[in-house]
């Protein structure tokens, strides 16, 4: 039980190593290739709300389980748990933006003669725009902070006042998450069209979120156990882990649907613009984006025996990584680089680039404890979980 | 039920019952049935049952039902009686959905009920003859499938010795 | 399954397999209180009372009803996405919190699902009076005619008559399915008679075979599995009704999951309503424990929360799309002449449901029934909020109008709210209100006085 994981002076090498040399390389495109300050800015944007996303729907994730007094999920909780941590690191990334507010708010430009955006002035503006973001991410560092610490009292002791002090936290950080990740997502990425605007987008996003970080959660569970920890973890978690990705995929299609249909049938040229933009011009990773988030785990884990299959899920879930990772690309990239915005090799470094430094910090914070929260008052029912 | 060929053992509790069925397997009987006033946990393991094949029905018949709906509304608005609609194409992959879904899921739900009653025999009667009424009550019921002699019987009761039953007979 | 003691026990006092079976269908077994007697009048006569408006609405045409040129839908669709999003708790309890495993919702799917039936079937009343001519019901659905003209597949109008049948199909469908062990336990408890003829002929021959319980597990898992986005759809639908318009206040993408929520919102507060009564009629208090109440009233804050979420949302973009008519509908809605319809909105849903935090108000019998039909009145009006204050005030000035329901239409809330409440009275008297099977399944896991025998085997 008190397993521990070791992160060993080779991952750290190979992390650090692949990290910097994807820094050299997009440093090298940057200066060499020249491919414009909105593509640098609109990519650095794109994966601060990617990594971000992990780490709150990893929040979310422990949040609404420790609330719903859920028990099967006892022995993979320092997963999320360890996620969590990435958060105070998205928070300096994100202030970076400030650098390149120009090149990807157009409702920055105070030039600009377009009564719908003066309108705005009042919520997009720079000053306030970096207002909420330290509100957004003091909210979100202090609740995590609290969840976190509180597992830690719950490794030394086993006294049940732990355990339900930590729901109150956690109904803390759900009712702040589900306000503030709403609001940043309209900050962050619904502005980049500053005339478009859709109720649902904030909800579309979180649900985006939790699809990525429950994929994670489990692609974690894979690499772990194929080390040979987690032994306790068996085929009955994963296949709730499938179950969860199996379905709330589908609740992804449902709100991706949800919000093009009634643009779509509204037909209200400000409305239609965004998706405009998106189908004409990047029509086949408009398509790749719900082809890969809606069919793959659909087909995928549809039956019993590919949902006790952790390989098999696994891929899945890497899949639905890439996927979501996608779904990001197109809300962002078509606004916050233009027209001309591609996937190309420096995209995909600077992705891996974000991706090493946010397994080092998570395998970083993962080996600091033991990998099962031992007194936990569920962990029986998760050792004798049956699916 | 007089004219039986099998062996019936009646339990109080499912404890026993699963220690009494792991045992008679474990002693190569056949056990021809168990029946109980609700599912017992961990049953259908102790008897190896093969996993129903319910959904693999549901599925065929949703998919079936998802073409049917989705050909069908495209049959009508663009073969049969084509009409613009606010200002809608003919072909408005987005407003099937909606009907293929619906009709998907009525499809798929209808022919996995349908295959439960089939399958598991279940049909209005107007008689019934319960082995034992208080099975839909309190008592657990195992059939071994085994003549029902003196022989047998002492048999089985040697294997069940030392778990608590309420009747061999 | 092992249980951590942690959790709340979801069966009180010291029960056997024996005594559940009685304990469950007692009440219904003996001969029905005054008090049951009493509310079956009061039901009934609501019932013919809106019977008869029904009639008299078919028979002097919809000229009866307050409506007017400009507010063209008011009362009745109100009243029907009231009734449909009561109807989606059942479902909710029986699928979704089937698939998370919730336990404690054992004792309660059984009734929950029926008052979803009974309510969907008081909301499919609504488009069947307001199409004026009720024996021509059959248009709506796509059958060949000598006109050669099909129904209009682009109108959510038409999802909606499907997305309805299917979900009272499958709800029906489901229902029947869990019910046909428990009626096989009352065929058995009942010696003879016309009584016992009836209930063997609905009980389908069931005799708890292995193998028949793991066909009727797993049908049961997999119904919920397809009935879940099945709820999610419903709702959708005829949120899109409204959503797939261009008005101002009805046009807003978020329609479809907050309709979802408040639906659910509605019809928990619908059941707590129900069970709170008849628990107690019943003698039900083992089965249906304060801490299935609490965990009911847990729900009502997630989703209230949802719901204020949303009424959050639609007010903040109505401002931030820089739309000056989305911006003037919401203002009209909060401070116009419909501003009392908001304010008892906004109370009931938002911050009554917030009171729940509260440990004290949240396990307690009396609030949380007084607050159901809190809820219940807040979510009619918000349905009446949405509809009528985004058409009262158009775009053309001179249209501008207030609406006021006519008694007749009163009557149709009346009279629905009669036929729901006999249909219920009588379900009770005709079938268990909790399912006795799925009960005695979690009695060794999840008792508080464990009976005999080890309660973790394995």
């Amino acid at each position: 039980m008190d397993e521990q994981f070791d992160f060993k002076t080779r991952y750290r090498n190979i992390l650090l190593i692949v990290l910097g040399a994807c820094f050299f390389i997009s440093l090298g495109i940057i200066l060499i290739a020249k491919p414009g300050a909105s593509r640098i800015w609109a990519n650095v944007l794109l994966n601060n709300q990617y990594f971000l996303g992990l780490s709150l729907g990893a929040g979310f994730f422990l949040a609404i389980h420790r609330l719903a007094l859920s028990g099967w999920h006892t022995l993979i909780q320092r997963i999320p748990d360890a996620m969590t941590t990435f958060i105070p690191v998205a928070f300096i990334l994100m202030l970076l933006i400030y650098f390149g507010m120009h090149h990807l708010y157009i409702w920055t430009d105070n030039t600009l003669a377009d009564a719908v955006i003066e309108g705005k002035k009042g919520w997009l503006n720079i000053p306030f725009f970096f207002t909420r973001i330290v509100l957004y991410f003091i909210g979100w560092i202090a609740f995590s902070w609290l969840m976190r610490q509180n597992y830690s009292s719950l490794m030394t002791s086993s006294d049940i006042k732990y355990y339900n002090r930590g729901r109150m936290f956690a109904g803390l950080f759900l009712a702040f998450y589900a306000i503030t990740v709403s609001a940043s997502s309209w900050d962050w990425i619904m502005s980049l069209d500053a005339r478009w605007y859709s109720t649902l987008f904030g909800w579309y996003v979180l649900i985006g979120m939790f699809v990525t970080s429950l994929a994670f959660i489990t692609l974690m569970i894979w690499f772990l156990k194929r080390l040979g920890y987690l032994k306790f973890v068996r085929i009955d978690h994963v296949h709730d882990m499938a179950i969860y990705m199996f379905a709330f995929s589908i609740f992804w299609t449902y709100q991706w649907f949800a919000q093009y249909e009634l643009i779509w049938y509204g037909h209200l040229p400000e409305e239609t613009s965004y998706y405009i933009t998106r189908v004409h011009h990047f029509n086949v990773i408009f398509f790749i984006n719900l082809g890969v988030n809606f069919l793959v785990p659909f087909f995928g884990l549809i039956t019993y025996n590919s949902k006790r299959n952790l390989n098999w899920v696994a891929l899945i879930a890497a899949i639905l990584l890439v996927g979501h990772w996608l779904d990001y690309w197109l809300m962002i990239m078509p606004a916050g680089a233009g027209e001309k915005a591609t996937i190309g090799v420096f995209e995909i470094c600077m992705t891996i680039m974000y991706a090493c430094l946010f397994l080092f910090i998570v395998l970083k914070s993962l080996s600091a404890r033991p990998l099962v929260v031992k007194n936990d008052p569920f962990i029986k029912e998760s050792l004798n979980y049956e699916s | 039920m007089s004219d039986t060929s099998y062996i019936t053992i009646s339990f109080e509790d499912e404890i026993p019952l699963l220690q009494a069925v792991r045992k008679l397997r474990e002693n190569k009987e056949i056990i021809k049935d168990v029946l109980s006033p609700f599912p017992v946990h961990g049953l259908d393991e102790a008897l190896s049952m093969k996993r129903t094949r319910i959904p693999v029905v549901g599925f065929i018949f949703g998919a079936l039902g998802a073409v049917l709906a989705f050909g069908f509304q495209a049959w009508v608005f663009t073969v049969s009686y084509p009409l613009i609609i606010g200002g809608k194409p003919f072909f408005s992959v987005p407003t099937f959905v909606p009907i293929t879904f619906e009709v998907t899921v009525l499809f798929a739900g209808l022919s996995m009920v349908a295959a439960l009653l089939i399958r598991s025999r279940l049909k209005p009667e107007i008689t019934f003859t319960p082995l034992d009424v208080r099975i839909t009550d309190d008592r657990f019921v195992i059939l071994v499938d085994t003549p029902d002699n003196d022989a047998s019987l002492e048999r089985v009761k040697s294997i069940l010795s030392g778990i608590q039953t309420v009747e061999i007979k | 399954m092992f249980q951590s003691p942690v959790r709340d026990p979801l069966i009180e006092g010291s029960n056997t397999y024996k005594s559940i079976t009685s304990d469950i269908l007692n009440p219904m077994m003996n001969k029905a209180s005054k008090y049951w007697y009493m509310g079956m009048t009061l039901a009934t006569m609501a019932m013919f009372f809106g019977l008869f408006m029904i009639f008299w609405t078919v028979w002097q045409g919809i000229g009866t009803w307050g409506e007017n040129r400009t507010v063209g839908w008011a009362f009745e669709i109100t009243t029907f996405v009231w009734w449909i999003g009561i109807g989606h708790a059942g479902t909710f309890i029986s699928a979704i919190l089937l698939l998370f495993r919730q336990k404690w919702r054992n004792s309660i799917n059984r009734s929950a699902e029926a008052m979803t039936i009974f309510a969907v079937i008081c909301a499919a009343l609504f488009p069947l009076i307001h199409l004026g001519r009720p024996l021509l019901t059959f248009f709506i659905f796509p059958y060949p005619n000598t006109r050669g003209l099909w129904v209009n597949f682009n109108s959510p109008l038409v999802w909606d008559v499907f997305a309805i049948s299917t979900y009272f199909t499958i709800s029906l469908v489901f229902w029947y399915v869990g019910l046909i062990p428990d009626i096989g336990t009352l065929r058995d408890k009942i010696g003879k008679g016309v009584k016992k003829t009836i209930y063997t002929f609905l009980s389908f021959g069931w005799k708890g075979s292995a193998r028949d319980w793991h066909r009727h597990e797993v049908s049961s898992i997999m119904l919920a599995a397809i009935a879940t986005p099945l709820v999610l759809s419903v709702h959708s639908i005829v949120s899109m009704d409204f959503a797939s318009s261009i008005v101002p206040g009805w046009h807003t993408t978020i329609f479809p999951p907050y309709f979802v929520a408040g639906a659910i919102f509605s019809g928990f507060a619908m059941v707590q309503t129900l069970l709170i009564i008849a628990r107690k009629a019943m003698g039900l208090e083992d089965f249906i424990t304060k801490s299935h109440i609490e965990n009911m009233n847990k729900i009502l804050i997630a989703t209230g929360s949802i719901v204020a979420l949303a009424y959050g949302t639609e007010m903040f973009m109505s401002w931030y799309s820089g739309n000056e008519y989305e911006h003037y509908a919401f203002m009209n809605r909060a401070t116009g002449p419909y501003w009392w319809a908001y304010v008892i909105m906004i109370t009931c849903n938002v911050l009554s449901s917030q009171l729940l935090w509260l440990k004290k108000l949240r396990t307690s019998l009396v609030f949380t029934f007084f607050l159901s039909i809190v809820i219940n009145i807040g979510m009619w009006f918000e349905r009446f909020v949405i509809i009528v204050t985004s058409l009262h005030r158009d775009f053309l000035t001179s249209s501008w109008t207030m609406y006021k329901p006519t008694i007749v239409e009163y009557g149709l809330l009346i009279g629905t709210l009669g036929i729901f409440f006999t249909a219920f009275l009588l379900f009770i008297r005709i079938f268990p209100v909790i399912s006795i099977a799925e009960v005695k399944s979690i009695l060794k896991t999840g008792s508080r006085n464990q009976p005999k025998g080890d309660s973790h085997h394995e």
